[in-house]
């Protein structure tokens, strides 16, 4: 299995020589299956990146799994060119809903006002699915998808492929379920996340900033650090990164993070967008 | 490492329960108490720290709940399990014995909760003492 980040950033895409080094486009990673085939966890600025590299290849089918449908997750959609050339088709997977289907919401953003094209009009085979409750296959890969706490349904992921997992929790505040040193199955997302082989989490705000953003659905890098330890991951990537963070402010917190893992854990990253992860054989 | 965990609206259900200062307890989808508050631990005689999670059987034993006119009343018969096997909201009254061997006449709302349309996970009951008669 092979991780590629497209866009790391949270709530807002950023491009500017202040973020030019762990990037500036909102939530996209693309993972290659030990089989080849792809699936792409959301759908943010980075997907469109991510789109022209696809379009190279011949048309296909590509899983995407979105976690929710804030903006930042879905802003690509509009630019991501295998949903707009023929001969592709998309598998859209997504969080439930008790009253409207998935792709019903997409549609709110890829729709006028806010886009002017609508999904009625993609020339390709888009097929909307809310995550089944049980774990699925996407080719070589087991998927497993959980609600976790976070403003609205908001879903992680976890990935199982040749005995290596990976965790997608990009927007997620377990601390508002639990105190994150008290039971652990008490914490929001951890058994997505128990013994993850590399888990993406949410590092947007710094430990002075949360007291201040408590319940907006995000954690501090030290949450992230204490989630990850919690959870027993071998290595957590800071992703989310906060809008008005710069690749400077970034690195800071990062050497927070690194004096919180614990000793057997690896030394932690920084999601930032072009950064390729090979887990299991591809490693 | 066994990675089972309660459904999240579970998790949150007992998060909040855990900032009321209204007695609150949360059973599972099996009618099994997974957690009471403070609140409801002043009124039990013991906290839910010390008591842990009690299997349906078990709290039936302790709190031997019963009608408030005496009558042996089965987890199913309470408000909270009424509200999880007939999936509605639920008021009523009941009475309990605590740890410290008081009885405990209380009032009760029980709602279950719903993690999809069709799926409920547990219970989540909140009941306050009603005043003791003249």
């Amino acid at each position: 299995m092979i991780v590629r980040i497209w866009g790391a950033r949270g709530s807002l895409a950023t491009p500017g020589p202040a973020t030019v080094g762990y990037g500036g486009n909102t939530s996209c990673v693309e993972v290659e299956l030990s089989d080849g085939t792809t699936l792409i966890l959301d759908a943010g600025s980075g997907i469109r990146e991510l789109g022209e590299r696809l379009a190279e290849r011949e048309p296909g089918l590509l899983h995407l799994c979105l976690t929710h449908l804030h903006l930042d997750h879905v802003e690509g959609l509009g630019f991501f060119r295998p949903l707009w050339t023929s001969g592709w088709k998309v598998r859209f997977f997504g969080p439930p809903s008790a009253t409207t289907t998935l792709r019903e919401r997409v549609s709110r953003y890829l729709s006028p006002p806010l886009f002017p094209v609508g999904l009625s009009e993609l020339p390709t085979e888009a097929v909307f699915e809310d995550v089944p409750r049980e774990p699925w296959r996407i080719g070589s890969a087991l998927i497993e998808a959980q609600t976790v706490e976070h403003r609205g349904p908001t879903l992680g992921y976890r990935i199982e492929d040749e005995g290596q997992v990976l965790v997608y929790l990009p927007d997620h505040e377990p601390y508002l379920t639990a105190a994150l040193d008290d039971e652990p199955a008490w914490i929001s997302g951890w058994a997505l996340a128990a013994g993850a082989d590399l888990l993406l989490h949410d590092s947007q705000y710094s430990e002075d900033e949360y007291p201040n953003r408590l319940g907006w659905g995000h954690s501090s890098v030290v949450q992230a650090a204490a989630f990850a330890r919690a959870a027993d991951v071998q290595r957590l990537a800071m992703f989310h990164h906060d809008p008005m963070r710069s690749d400077r402010e970034l690195d800071e917190l990062h050497e927070r993070v690194a004096d919180l893992v614990r000793h057997d854990q690896e030394f932690p990253l920084i999601a930032r967008e072009g950064l390729e992860i090979a887990l299991g054989s591809a490693s | 490492m066994e990675r089972k965990q309660p459904d999240l609206v579970l998790i949150v259900a007992r998060s909040f329960a855990t900032k009321l200062a209204t007695p609150t307890l949360i059973t599972d989808a099996r009618g099994d108490l997974v957690y009471f508050n403070d609140a409801a631990a002043e009124v039990i005689g013991r906290s839910y720290l010390d008591v842990g999670q009690l299997p349906v059987s078990r709290w039936q034993e302790l709190f031997e709940p019963r009608t408030l006119d005496e009558e042996p009343l089965t987890p199913a018969q309470t408000p909270g399990g009424v509200a999880l096997l007939e999936r509605r909201p639920v008021h009523g009254a009941f009475a309990f014995s605590g740890f410290d061997g008081r009885e405990h006449d209380i009032t009760v709302t029980a709602f279950p909760l719903f993690s999809h349309p069709d799926e409920v996970v547990g219970v989540m009951s909140i009941f306050w003492e009603l005043p003791a008669e003249p």
